[in-house]
């Protein structure tokens, strides 16, 4: 297993570290705010760059390290799921219902909508690249 | 201050590497998969593991720890990491275009309401663990 995925879990590692620090630093940042204002940073910015991502290798392909090192690395965590129902616990338990449905409907309704209009973006940059080269080539 | 660096970043790279290896793992056993089952237990259970973490240690959801530096290894980083958002958004998203709104439901269902339930047990289970020691 480690020999077949070695390079690509280094990658992966050091993404992750990368995408984890960022986090860690946003987070620090809005602490003061009773709302988990960063969590939704996160997770909304990290699903609008792995939609973009993963739009671009349906039409290009980026090789695994980069690919997997960024996605699966960097993107995976720098959002998280882990604080989200940490969070949302936390919100039910002390406040109204309001601020809990508030919460998850951001997060969720947030995180697909920018998924969608990541994966237009990366579809769209990678088949421009895709006609550049060619016109180059011809 | 280096050492809140470079614990979140330890914590934060064995996490995503431990997803990457269990969703390569989950992914070559399962052939037929209906839903993302890979991401849907990661988050699970990187969701158990951070209600058993609060559980044990503080017996609540700790608020403004930040220089603590087992939450830092342990929540921040490692299930900060081993859990993720952004595979869900973009797999909810994916089954969303592919009209298959029942899976779709299933996936949002399970992964949030999964996550905060597994969070709760864990929680529970973590606060018993002191009365034992």
């Amino acid at each position: 297993m480690m020999q077949k995925h070695g390079w690509v879990v280094l990658s992966v590692f050091l993404g992750g570290s990368l995408g984890t620090l960022l986090r860690y630093l946003i987070n620090m940042q809005t602490t003061a705010l009773l709302f988990p204002v960063g969590t939704i940073i996160e997770n909304i910015i990290g699903s609008l760059l792995l939609g973009t991502l993963t739009g671009w290798t349906l039409v290009k392909v980026i090789v695994p390290v980069l690919k997997e090192g960024i996605g699966v690395g960097f993107c995976g965590g720098f959002t998280t799921m882990s604080t989200l129902a940490a969070d949302a616990v936390v919100l039910g338990g002390t406040d109204s219902m309001g601020s809990l449905a508030t919460y998850l409907l951001i997060s969720l309704f947030g995180g697909m909508f920018v998924a969608a209009i990541g994966l237009m973006i990366g579809q769209y940059l990678a088949n421009r690249s895709v006609k550049k080269e060619s016109r180059e080539w011809s | 201050m280096v050492m809140n660096i470079l614990l979140v970043a330890l914590g934060g790279g064995i996490g995503a590497s431990c997803r990457y290896l269990l969703g390569a793992w989950v992914k070559s056993r399962l052939k037929q998969r209906s839903i993302p089952t890979a991401m849907l237990m990661v988050n699970i259970l990187g969701s158990l593991f951070l209600g058993l973490f609060f559980g044990w240690v503080y017996q609540e959801v700790p608020q403004m720890v930040y220089d603590d530096l087992p939450f830092l290894v342990f929540a921040v980083g490692f299930c900060g990491a081993f859990t993720t958002f952004s595979t869900f958004s973009v797999e909810a998203v994916t089954l969303l275009q592919k009209q298959k709104k029942r899976k779709f439901i299933t996936y949002v269902g399970l992964s949030i309401g999964g996550a905060m339930i597994a969070f709760l047990i864990g929680m529970f289970l973590g606060s018993q663990v002191m009365k034992f020691i």
